[in-house]
């Protein structure tokens, strides 16, 4: 059986949804396109030879009847539109982040497994090459017990979305609770998930501006920089610490999970995963070899680059089409889903945590931060 | 008679301004993005203190901004319009940002007249021979699905604006310009060829190049726009005395700077196009498909091309091709020799 799809919102990120579920036709096929924008609608539709696009959601669900209705558009609609989906029949795809609240994010997961209906969330980097490789590295022993995790995920706030968001104080990012933080940093948070057993992990949030005050208006204060510490309450489990930056060039992707025998060093935009061991050679040739041993590691991960990408299996969008297709197989076999609601809401909660600290401080500070 | 300007703080929005101001128009708004660089529009103002000159800023992504933009305006020139991006911001930051204008437009009592900057992108030339001219009665492209983006967001963008002035009784202007070229600008056109890692792949031969100086693509606006004959209809925009893409990368390899070329002879690109498509469609993606023999025959099928529609209107350069070439390569020497 191949899944029919809607999808709605159809911007940028609505490319690489049509894209990956092009590519597996014996899953699923995009049924229909919307976007309140009717020019957003039609222009997707033409790209990609889609023959049904409209500007009204209800009838995209009504007309075309969709299994699953992927979610694209920007956070504040997400909740009704996904309500509106389940409520015609739908499993739904969420972009990140699911909600604006923790409250509507369990209001949400409520209503779809009243329904029956599985929900998923776009957290594909979870599915990268990478990320699957250190699950398999962590549950073959070889790092042993984790003790600590960082999580860096890094911003260009001088590209073309960057520009975009400064330049429009009523861009819909600064409308979000927590602006610019909000609509990136559950790619930092949800590398944390599987490390942390709590349903509300205790966090420890700093927030900084360090861009030039430029515009005298509420877009001074967007916060681009963010440092966090998260651990269980227990402290039994590992810690976390989490960096998101604006300004780090260059703007890295990565986490270290750092374990009681070796290190994981796991780079999302170079797409390996090193690990690091104690030397075991002494003296000044205990120092001389761990460099060549890191490049030979180097030199590995980067020839089983070459591999996939020989294979064509090197694409941008690799988790994303590992989430989609598992996500979809799960609806099929009626299995659970890639993504636990579980984590969805704790990913949301972590969120509202920190949302709310850094606006204590702000208010503490009289809004000058 | 009260004149908007968007996209007034680019690289064709500048020498438009000048050209309106030279032209004898005296009140003009400029439509101004919150934090556009406006050093060169602000020297040109400064020329003609008598003017009256309103900045105007604002976004065009917003339609209350577009509406408080055009209120009170007789002619509004849009050139904005995005240049790169991915396709759908594209279309964003072209198309609906033009429907916003459009809809601010008809909303007026008396709609203002629209003078419009297309692109030649917007002509369906891969059906057509080597050597065939193109002028304003070639047809629009016919798939525009296998076109890049920014032509695909052109192409819609002059199709929204004929189904306005159809529609409202919008008086409109149409105009194409070619490739826009001066200081300030880029060193090629795809037409001439692509940059590969260092190494410059020539493609375009002995192709001619509908270029247009920058000066004189804001004359044909300034004039087409302010001539009551154009109305309805829409024009080329290139220069007499075009030269071939052989000719740009000699001149540019003499006066500016010795790069690593190859010449890929047509024949070659037409082979090399297939293999890349079918290794996109093979790979399923991992590689973009930047040749296909449709966009090659497009881009480097070589055509000639006619600006009679443009001169029966009375433009006429202002600026030569020789004079043209050698201010913009100067240019693009200092630039060089600043970035190194």
């Amino acid at each position: 059986m191949s899944l029919k799809i809607g999808i709605v919102g159809c911007g940028k990120i609505a490319d690489g949804h049509v894209e990956e579920i092009q590519k597996v036709p014996e899953l699923a096929r995009v049924v229909g396109v919307c976007d309140r924008e009717p020019i957003m609608a039609e222009q997707i539709a033409m790209r990609y030879g889609l023959d049904y696009h409209t500007n009204d959601v209800e009838r995209l669900l009504a007309e075309r009847k969709p299994d699953v209705l992927h979610i694209t558009t920007p956070p504040g609609s997400h909740l009704p539109l996904a309500k509106l989906a389940i409520d015609a029949g739908c499993h739904v795809y969420v972009e990140k982040p699911m909600t604006l609240s923790l409250a509507d994010t369990k209001e949400l997961v409520a209503h779809a497994e009243k329904a029956k209906k599985k929900l998923t969330i776009g957290y594909t980097y979870l599915f990268d090459p990478p990320a699957l490789e250190m699950r398999d590295l962590i549950a073959g022993g070889a790092l042993g017990d984790i003790v600590h995790v960082e999580s860096f995920y890094g911003y260009n706030l001088s590209g073309a979305y960057g520009s975009a968001i400064l330049g429009d104080p009523s861009h819909w990012v600064l409308q979000l609770p927590g602006q610019l933080l909000h609509n990136n940093i559950d790619h930092l948070l949800n590398k944390t998930l599987e490390f942390l057993e709590d349903d509300e992990p205790r966090i420890t949030a700093h927030g900084f501006v360090r861009r030039t005050q430029r515009f005298g208006d509420a877009r001074d204060a967007m916060l681009d920089e963010l440092r966090l510490l998260i651990h269980d309450r227990s402290g039994s489990g590992p810690t976390v610490y989490g960096t998101f930056s604006s300004h780090i060039r260059p703007a890295a992707h990565f986490a270290r999970v750092y374990g009681s025998k070796n290190t994981a060093h796991v780079d999302y935009i170079a797409r390996t995963v090193t690990l690091e061991s104690s030397g075991s050679l002494p003296s000044a040739i205990g120092r001389l070899v761990p460099a060549f041993e890191m490049a030979a590691k180097f030199a590995k991960a980067g020839a089983r680059n070459v591999g996939k990408f020989a294979r064509s299996d090197f694409h941008f969008f690799s988790g994303l089409s590992y989430l989609i297709r598992a996500y979809y197989r799960s609806i099929l076999d009626d299995s659970p889903p890639p993504i636990s609601h579980r984590d969805i809401i704790r990913a949301s909660a972590m969120l509202d945590s920190i949302f709310s600290q850094l606006k204590d401080a702000q208010s503490k500070a009289g809004g000058s931060r | 008679m009260k004149i908007l300007v968007t996209g007034c703080s680019g690289f064709l929005g500048v020498p438009t301004v000048e050209r309106l101001l030279a032209h004898g128009e005296r009140d003009l708004r400029c439509f101004l993005r919150p934090g556009s660089k406006r050093d060169r529009l602000e020297a040109v103002l400064r020329r003609y203190p008598d003017a009256k000159v309103e900045r105007f800023v604002g976004s065009l992504g917003s339609p209350q901004s577009a509406a408080e933009a055009v209120e009170g305006c007789d002619v509004v020139y849009h050139l904005a319009a995005a240049l790169s991006g991915a396709p759908a911001d594209m279309f964003l930051n072209t198309v609906v940002t033009t429907r916003h204008l459009l809809d601010a437009v008809r909303a007026q009592k008396k709609p203002p007249k629209i003078v419009h900057c297309s692109s030649f992108g917007v002509y369906g030339v891969a059906q057509l021979p080597r050597g065939a001219m193109v002028d304003e009665s070639t047809p629009f492209e016919p798939h525009p699905e296998r076109r890049d983006p920014y032509s695909q967001a052109k192409l819609r963008q002059e199709a929204l604006v004929w189904e306005y002035a159809r529609q409202y009784a919008i008086p409109t202007v149409v105009l194409r310009p070619g490739v826009i070229y001066g200081p300030g600008g880029g060193a090629f056109s795809t037409r001439v060829g692509l940059n590969l890692f260092g190494l410059f792949l020539h493609l375009g031969g002995k192709n001619l190049l509908p270029i247009t100086y920058v000066d004189n693509c804001a004359e044909a606006i300034a004039v087409a726009g302010r001539s009551p004959a154009a109305e309805g209809q829409a024009f080329n925009v290139v220069d007499d005395d075009l030269v071939t893409a052989s000719r740009w990368l000699e001149l540019y390899r003499k006066r500016v700077k010795r790069i690593p070329t190859v010449r890929i002879p047509y024949a070659g690109l037409t082979v090399m196009s297939e293999l890349v498509a079918r290794y996109h469609k093979y790979s399923k993606g991992q590689l973009p498909a930047v040749f296909t023999r449709y966009k090659s025959a497009t881009t480097w099928g070589g055509n000639r091309f006619d600006n009679t529609k443009l001169k029966s209107l009375g433009w006429r350069p202002i600026v030569s091709t020789e004079d043209g070439l050698s201010r913009a390569f100067e240019d693009l020497k200092a630039r060089t020799a600043l970035a190194s």
